[in-house]
């Protein structure tokens, strides 16, 4: 049977992702800017915090309601460096990715295809998201490995 | 507003950013530093130190956006755009290295 914290884990990896892929749409439609996908730019600018949020809340819920045990795990286990510099380092550099894009559809308020600083500004902040959004991912990938090794047989 | 100028809260949130991204990563540093303190504090306050680092980056982030749109009468900050991208990239990666950097060491030193 599938365990609560397991749906919540895989969620909150889902959202993380559904956050990138729509911080990539607004920087290609950034860079095509016209007043056709105008609209559309600013309601992904929206799903991309929206998402954000999302993977935010679950992923904190996880945290600090079952993330001890694995933690455990991973100090046993072969890659302790999983939680002293992988888990450390993503808690607190997620909390500027929210900040990042929680401030996106601010950015992406204006009217971009007359304002070129403007655009500019949406594709610098987007492009931080999604390289940041990356580097979550691959941390949680290597955090899950780390709890993997730990339970192997040795 | 010119053509190129960027929107009042455009600015004042970005600003904001830039400071509460710095204020973030300075906080790592001061709560493990002072983990009998700061730390604990923290912990106590919402339940776990993570949850309390969060609210005050969300609540600084909000607040100084806010505030800084105010300035100037309500106009809030002149900046060009192109300081105001160095500024933000800059802050945000600048304050994911202090976190890096950190870990890093913090790590090293066992």
């Amino acid at each position: 049977m599938i365990k609560f914290a397991d749906v919540a884990l895989m969620t909150h990896a889902t959202f993380g992702m559904l956050c990138i892929i729509a911080s990539v749409w607004v920087f290609v439609d950034t860079l095509n800017v016209s007043q056709g996908n105008l609209v559309r730019i600013k309601l992904m600018s929206r799903a991309v915090a929206g998402f954000m949020w999302l993977a935010f809340l679950i992923g904190g819920y996880w945290y600090v309601t079952y993330y001890y045990a694995d933690k455990a795990l991973i100090l046993k286990g072969p890659w302790p460096f999983a939680h002293h510099l992988v888990m450390e380092t993503k808690e607190h550099l997620v909390l500027m990715l929210l900040l990042l894009t929680t401030f996106l559809p601010i950015t992406a308020s204006g009217n971009l295809v007359a304002n070129k600083s403007a655009r500019n500004v949406v594709l610098w902040v987007v492009g931080l998201i999604i390289l940041t959004g990356i580097l979550m991912e691959g941390s949680g990938a290597i955090i899950g490995m780390g709890v993997k090794l730990a339970v192997l047989p040795k | 507003m010119k053509h190129n100028e960027l929107e009042k809260y455009t600015i004042s949130f970005g600003l904001s950013l830039a400071i509460t991204s710095l204020f973030s990563a300075l906080l790592v540093i001061l709560k493990e530093l002072c983990e009998h303190s700061v730390l604990v504090w923290m912990g106590k306050a919402t339940g776990h130190h993570w949850m309390t680092h969060g609210i005050i980056d969300v609540v600084v982030f909000v607040a100084l956006g806010w505030l800084l749109g105010t300035l100037n009468g309500g106009r809030g900050v002149s900046i060009s755009a192109e300081k105001f991208i160095k500024t933000v990239v800059g802050a945000v990666v600048i304050s994911g290295l202090i976190i890096v950097g950190f870990y890093t060491v913090d790590m090293m030193a066992g």
